[in-house]
């Protein structure tokens, strides 16, 4: 069909004249606002920006799709400085400014712990990849969404991984805070819950110029192996005392703290063989095949780089088909209640927000099989990743096996 | 053997927190304040150190000198710029101005250089095992370092006619001056040293732990701690007090564990302040 320029010139002046005639209009247009709190800078930096992108990407592919539950999606991005303090000003800013609807995004547990108590009183939806046990009791509204394995999960998997390789004399040590008790008592439950010993355990504490008085005590005990709960500074001071001591051991430890940083500061030699274990996307899941290819385009990476995109990307999607399922204009509460029975089994599993909304049309059930994990959300509200298990060759991280943790009972 | 291995741990841990406690005691016994910046003029030694090594000094000796010369000079500065003008002003005023001087070092070094760690270039070398007694030459060094420079420091105090003229300023200012002691250059000498040993002390904890925005904040407690254990403004007692407190904190390590070791090292400061109120080499002022 032809159109002249007088035609759309009287189209659009017809149309505006229609959109202040009728300001009711656009109320039943309003969007649903989300606000992307990632760690733009500081600590989680090397994640945030990649995070951040992630959230504009499934919201495009929401939006592109019709919205959900007749809304779109309408993104405000601010930046935690992976500090607390700056998290708090910022979540503020979304809350009370943006008005936003939900927030998504929070990397490290001190950061949600703090921002959980404003989303909370505000009654809005947060969700996170943070590891603090603490997250899952502090959220008594049930209100929070947590992508990432709990720290007592980490440790469950530190335990297979253990049992796996035939170690026999485990060693713990921890930094002393929430996270890294977490990981090492979930390890040590699991651990003896098998019948197993562990011969030494340590809690250290943080900022000290040594740990060598601490590595003594565990080495004493001639362990096989040591798993830690541990950062990144406090890792590279003792496992250079460690090597230092010429004692032989093997080490676990967390991904975050034994990453290509360590290896920078450490050198290839000391790092050798030591192993690292952190959460791995669903690899096999066409819905991780779909991001990883879109995040590729967008970033040139591909989407292995940064685990936490993928959780960031399919907290946009669970929500989505959340408030699909709760039809039009439903209550942040309403959504909320949704967001276990579009993600959780029973139901048809999809890999899409278009497939979901498509059965959720049709008065089905659906199951939603995300970018990073199965997501099927435990009582409290976390969701139950694979752990990749990384071997240190050489300088580089190589994966050697991804492990399946069982999630916790009474999901 | 494990005793021994942890009374080096303390001794070497001792010998290193020396260095700003003895800072802090001269400053605390002349200029009559607590230098609270001084934990950030050793992360700002630890840093320019850093930055030598960047800039590609070759030898580490070389940077640990132009980091020793870097802080003395901001520690220099520091004291011209604004402790020299609340000279007046009651205690509370420098110390405040210190924090802050100290929040100042601190934020434009994590805006410079950023929140990450670094570390030195150093050899990767293994501890002698001497029948299960570790020693690190690494340590060694550290404690080498560090015993030089307290033996220059006393030599200086104790032989040198500046050193004599910096204690009779300490014991009484007014007479100092009336005896025409330029009280001005020596204040100058003064704080380039206790700056040259803040550094010192950074640099020496970064070659052990990690180099790091925090890294001498975290350390200004134990120092102040070891001050205050020796006796205010008397310079044995800061590095008494500091090897005392290193060595007792590791040696309780097999009774309560480490994390309980850093409280241990403050129940024995406790311990002797209540039998020596004035710390170990210490008077009790006399009101007079």
């Amino acid at each position: 069909m032809r159109t002249t320029a007088s035609q759309k010139i009287i189209t659009a002046t017809a149309l505006a004249a229609a959109l202040c005639a009728a300001p009711g209009m656009a109320q039943a247009q309003a969007t649903f606002r989300i606000g992307a709190l990632n760690p733009i800078t500081g600590a989680g930096s090397p994640y945030g920006p990649g995070m951040q992108k992630a959230i504009l990407m499934a919201v495009e592919e929401v939006n592109a799709a019709g919205g959900a539950g007749g809304r779109k999606l309408e993104v405000f991005t601010e930046d935690t400085q992976t500090q607390p303090q700056a998290a708090v000003l910022a979540a503020k800013k979304l809350i009370e400014i943006n008005k936003v609807q939900a927030i998504l995004g929070t990397w490290s547990s001190g950061v949600t712990l703090a921002v959980m108590p404003l989303t909370d009183a505000a009654g809005l939806i947060e969700m996170n990849v943070s590891g603090a046990p603490a997250i899952s009791f502090e959220d008594k509204k049930d209100l929070v969404w947590r992508f990432q394995a709990t720290n007592d999960r980490f440790g469950l998997a530190f335990a297979e991984i253990a049992k796996k390789r035939k170690f026999t004399r485990p060693a713990t040590m921890a930094f002393n805070n929430a996270s890294g008790r977490g990981n090492t008592d979930g390890f040590t439950k699991a651990w003896t819950a098998a019948g197993g010993k562990v011969v030494a355990s340590v809690v250290y504490e943080p900022n000290r110029p040594s740990y060598r008085s601490e590595l003594q005590q565990v080495l004493a005990q001639k362990p096989d192996v040591i798993v830690t709960g541990s950062y990144l500074p406090d890792t590279t001071i003792f496992l250079r005392e460690w090597f230092q001591s010429g004692e032989k051991t093997q080490w676990i430890i967390p991904g975050w703290a034994a990453n290509p940083e360590l290896v920078k500061a450490l050198g290839p030699e000391i790092t050798e063989g030591l192993i690292s274990v952190d959460t791995v996307s669903s690899e096999s899941a066409p819905s991780y095949k779909n991001f990883d290819a879109a995040y590729l385009k967008a970033t040139g990476k591909s989407a292995s780089s940064n685990v936490y995109a993928a959780m960031t990307y399919d907290m946009v999607i669970c929500l989505a088909l959340a408030m699909e399922a709760a039809g039009p204009n439903a209550t942040v509460e309403k959504i909320n209640s949704k967001i276990r029975e579009v993600s959780n089994a029973p139901g048809k599993t999809v890999y899409s927000f278009a497939e979901g909304k498509a059965l959720l049309g049709k008065k089905q059930k659906i199951d939603y099989d995300g970018a990073s994990s199965k997501l099927d959300f435990d009582k409290y509200g976390d969701a139950n990743p694979d752990f990749g298990v990384y071997v240190i060759e050489k300088g580089q991280l190589v994966r050697r096996d991804v492990v399946t943790v069982a999630p916790a009972p009474g999901g | 053997m494990g005793f021994l291995n942890l009374l080096i741990n303390g001794l070497i841990e001792g010998l290193i927190i020396a260095l700003p406690a003895l800072a802090l005691t001269l400053v605390m016994g002349i200029n009559r304040f607590p230098n609270a910046s001084a934990g950030d003029t050793m992360t700002f030694g630890a840093y320019a150190a850093l930055g030598l090594q960047h800039a590609g000094v070759a030898f580490f000796s070389v940077a640990v000198t132009g980091a020793l010369l870097a802080g003395a000079v901001l520690s220099w500065l520091c004291y011209r710029l604004v402790f020299e003008k609340l000279s007046r002003a009651p205690m509370v005023a420098s110390l405040i101005a210190a924090i802050g001087i100290g929040f100042v070092i601190r934020s434009l070094i994590g805006l410079i250089a950023g929140h990450d760690m670094h570390t030195f270039a150093l050899p990767l070398v293994r501890a002698w095992n001497l029948d299960g007694v570790r020693i690190l030459p690494t340590d060694l060094a550290i404690a080498g370092v560090a015993a030089l420079l307290l033996l220059l420091v006393f030599s200086w105090l104790k032989l040198s006619s500046s050193g004599r003229q910096l204690r009779a300023v300490a014991d009484n200012p007014d007479l100092a001056k009336l005896s025409g002691i330029r009280s001005r250059r020596l204040m100058g000498v003064l704080w380039l040293l206790s700056g040259a040993l803040c550094a010192a002390g950074g640099v020496l904890l970064g070659m052990k732990a990690v180099v790091m925005p925090e890294l001498g904040w975290e350390m200004l407690l134990p120092a102040f701690a070891a001050m205050i254990l020796g006796g205010i403004g008397q310079p044995v007692g800061a590095v008494v007090g500091a090897v005392l407190m290193g060595v007792a904190q590791e040696l309780s390590i097999p009774l309560v564990g480490p994390s309980y070791k850093i409280a241990v090292a403050f129940v024995v400061m406790l311990l002797v302040l209540l039998v020596r109120p004035g710390g170990l080499f210490g008077r009790v002022e006399k009101v007079r």
